[in-house]
């Protein structure tokens, strides 16, 4: 591009174009969180299922120490992406903190969940499809909406049933609402240039 | 007159206007995507980024990513109306 005098078609040409290729999707890399927290959140709701149900050990809440690893790990790549980013669109500043929010939530209600008689599994599910459902539209994409569904319908099945249940529609919620559009994601992410 | 009297000489180029159009559409971007984007010279990109940034429609701030230094642009507030300013003035042409 020069310093030529433009016409006014060649500017509306030329704006139209320029945005046309700032205009994207959020940064790739997305499936990893959903893949990382899916495994690990699933697999410690079925931990925790099995040891009480089968009352394989009288503390079956250790299994929750797999969070610090994965809080890690999220925020190494997390620091790492951040770093190698060429081009922060709005739609990333949105999705980065529509996920810290809910994380924040978590948190908040991990520290009250004896105020909730330790039903906050429904609660977390409901926030976790809340994000998922607008991490689909962020994205484009189809799968996570369904995702999020998929959570907030699981989220009404474990307010009725009892807390150690929840648990279990927790794991089979975060393979339906994570897992499969993860991994759906990872695909698209492959596939694009 | 100029057909174009209305018209913010300053956006009127091709490459400060290829800048405005690509910053509109993001919340910052680095000197390299904006280079890449507009196929610009390095040396002409920083003459118009620094017209852009003098007349306060654009911050550029320097920092180091590890000890390579990397320049980074966004669109300010004043930059947005001026963008907004030519796309209106520019439609009253079309129309």
């Amino acid at each position: 591009m020069n310093e030529k005098q433009l016409s006014k078609e060649e500017s509306l040409e030329l704006i139209t174009n320029m945005i046309g290729q700032a205009k994207r999707n959020v940064a790739k890399g997305g499936s990893f969180y959903f893949l990382l927290w899916g495994w690990v959140v699933a697999l410690a709701n079925l931990g925790h299922y099995l040891i009480e149900k089968f009352s394989w050990y009288e503390h079956p809440y250790i299994v929750w120490i797999l969070m610090i690893p994965a809080m890690i790990i999220t925020m190494i790549h997390s620091a790492r992406r951040d770093r190698n980013a060429k081009v922060v669109s709005h739609y990333d500043k949105v999705y980065t903190h529509l996920w810290m929010a809910v994380f924040i939530a978590i948190i908040v209600l991990l520290f009250s969940m004896h105020r909730l008689d330790f039903n906050h599994n429904a609660v977390i599910l409901l926030f976790s499809g809340l994000a998922t459902y607008l991490s689909g539209f962020l994205l484009k994409f189809k799968p996570l909406i369904l995702g999020g569904i998929a959570l907030g319908v699981s989220a009404l099945i474990a307010f009725n049933v009892s807390v150690n249940d929840q648990y279990l529609v927790a794991s089979i919620a975060l393979i339906l609402g994570y897992l499969i559009p993860g991994y759906l994601l990872k695909k698209a992410e492959s596939e694009q240039v | 007159m100029s057909k174009f009297k209305d018209l913010d000489p300053l956006l009127h180029s091709q490459l400060r206007l290829g800048v405005m159009s690509l910053l509109i559409g993001v919340d910052s971007a680095e000197f390299v995507f904006i280079k890449e984007k507009t196929g610009a010279t390095a040396g002409n990109l920083s003459v118009q980024l620094d017209k852009l940034s003098n007349a306060g429609y654009i911050s550029v701030t320097k920092s180091f990513k590890g000890k390579k230094p990397v320049t980074t642009c966004s669109i300010t507030k004043v930059g947005i109306k001026a963008f907004e300013d030519y796309v209106n003035n520019l439609k009253g042409y079309i129309a």
